[in-house]
């Protein structure tokens, strides 16, 4: 139970208003004894996450790769997280991080749905982000790609850790992100077709996953119409097939040797003899 | 004196047993409109009379039926703004389910956890039971269809078909005699209807009362009155 926080009428904790810098003296404390404390590393998702406007809709694209320092953690995970059925979010930065805060805004916005009888609007799961991740001052590491449809049309939003927003026709957030916006900067237009959007999407994704150490593997692709469908490609493209390496390295035949190769000379069948739990022998077989 | 000498508190027994706190909220749920849910082997349906005290009141804005979670939904029968408390709250404790299960919360645990809130009005001081009983409709975590009553006293009951409300009696005698096992869900609604329909006062249409179902591998939906008007058509 921390200072700043109080029992409500159903037993939860509610935060007290503004910030609560109760385990500031702590974390002073901490890094200031001998050999500092190590900070966690927390598994980080490198990334490559882009987001564009079209025609009929928005096309959101992320690679699969998740890092963890240099060790690649997860070759093929999920950055494209389900927030309302007319919106879909990316998420770099860590991978908890932006998992937990899309889950819990994605459940905020069923609540709010249900109370309202309407569907969801971009402005209110970006207004319910960035008030969460500034009240966190940005220890909440989650860097967002926002995309989706609603009565106002289709829109892209981007949303960084510390609470600030943006509101643009096309972006890319992640440590692949340079890559991506050269690849958008050369090529985007407005009104795209469906077809040049995903292309365009797609070659953005491609370049920071060649481009980049943090991105890699394959590139996912989500399309949400204003029309209210939802076209989701996990693993839309694949320019990092392993199986194709794997088969061409030689092994030695030894490695696979098919049953029935070892010839059998003599063969004997004997059971275990049965101990009871009084440590007799229960059973003595001949 | 008697019986009613101990009314005046909730927390406390009568002589011969009984909260009268209780007894009173039921009496305020027989006052209310009939509901009435049936459960066949691929689904459930739960009805509502919303008959408006007046032609000047907007139905548009009178909700009876609710949806709590994509698998199930709630009606009720009694006080209407003690509904609307439960219902958010019962929202509520679905999404902290979610959360912490992963999973969407199946209709038996959303019935004990809404009827533990009840029950916590029975006891607890300064508060005063729910005037309502509830009718659950959902699915379980394997998909099985369930329907569940639940009282003010926090006691719930799982049925096959039920009525609550003004009526209730008439209603739950014309529905044994109608529920089979075999059942389906479109002969479920067509029966909902008539059950209805049995204890309406004046004129049933589309637009005065309320029908919500889920299907078997479905999700919990209230029907617009044109698909209610088109079960009216098939049952005339």
């Amino acid at each position: 139970m921390t200072a700043g926080s109080q029992m409500n009428a159903n037993n939860l904790h509610e935060p007290a208003a503004g910030f609560d810098f109760s385990n500031y003296l702590r974390n002073q404390n901490l890094l200031q004894t001998d050999g500092a404390a190590p900070k966690l590393k927390a598994k980080k998702t490198g990334t490559t996450i882009v987001g564009t406007v079209y025609a009929g809709g928005v096309v959101l694209g992320a690679d699969t790769r998740a890092t963890n320092d240099t060790e690649v953690a997860e070759r093929n995970c999920e950055k494209i997280h389900y927030i309302a059925p007319n919106m879909y979010c990316c998420g770099a930065g860590t991978a908890a991080d932006t998992e937990n805060t899309t889950a819990l805004i994605s459940r905020q916005l069923e609540l709010l749905r249900m109370d309202t009888a309407r569907p969801s609007r971009l402005v209110t799961a970006v207004t319910l982000l960035k008030r969460m991740l500034f009240r966190y001052q940005g220890h909440v590491s989650a860097a967002l790609v926002l995309g989706g449809c609603d009565l106002q049309g289709p829109h892209i939003y981007q949303i960084y850790p510390h609470g600030s927003t943006a509101k643009l026709p096309y972006t890319s957030m992640g440590s692949g992100s340079l890559a991506a916006m050269a690849v958008l900067e050369s090529s985007w237009q407005e009104n795209m077709t469906e077809d040049m959007a995903v292309q365009l999407v797609q070659r953005a994704i491609g370049a920071g996953i060649f481009n980049d150490l943090g991105s890699g593997s394959n590139c996912d692709i989500c399309i949400i119409k204003t029309d209210g469908t939802v076209d989701y490609r996990r693993n839309a493209v694949k320019p990092n097939e392993l199986a194709p390496l794997r088969a061409q390295v030689q092994r030695s035949g030894r490695l696979n040797m098919r049953p029935g190769l070892t010839p059998i000379i003599k063969s004997e069948f004997k059971p275990h003899p049965v101990v009871a739990a009084g440590g007799e022998t229960a059973m003595e077989v001949e | 004196m008697g019986d009613s000498a101990y009314s005046f508190s909730l927390t406390t027994f009568s002589r011969t047993g009984k909260l009268l706190q209780i007894e009173y909220a039921l009496n305020a749920v027989a006052n209310g409109r009939t509901a009435l849910g049936i459960c066949a082997q691929d689904g459930v349906v739960i009805a509502t009379d919303k008959k408006l005290p007046s032609v000047l009141v907007d139905p548009e804005h009178v909700q009876k039926i609710e949806k709590i979670t994509p698998k199930a939904g709630f009606c009720y029968a009694g006080v209407g703004p003690d509904y609307r408390v439960l219902v958010k709250r019962s929202r509520k404790s679905s999404q902290s389910y979610l959360s912490e299960y992963g999973e969407v919360q199946p209709v038996h645990q959303l019935v004990t956890d809404t009827a533990s809130t009840m029950q916590e009005y029975t006891q607890r001081g300064g508060v005063r039971p729910f005037g309502i009983s509830l009718l659950v409709a959902g699915l379980d975590s394997d998909g099985k269809p369930a329907l569940f009553q639940v009282d003010p006293s926090g006691s719930y009951f799982g049925w096959n078909a039920t009525a609550i409300g003004k009526n209730y009696v008439s209603a739950k005698n014309f529905l044994e005699k109608r529920w089979t096992e075999d059942m389906e869900l479109e002969d479920a609604i067509h029966t909902a209807l008539l059950t209805l329909r049995e204890g309406f006062e004046g004129e049933m249409t589309a637009h005065n009362i309320e029908l919500g179902i889920v299907k078997k591998d479905g999700e919990f939906q209230v029907l617009q009155p044109s698909q209610i008007q088109d079960y009216l058509d098939e049952a005339n």
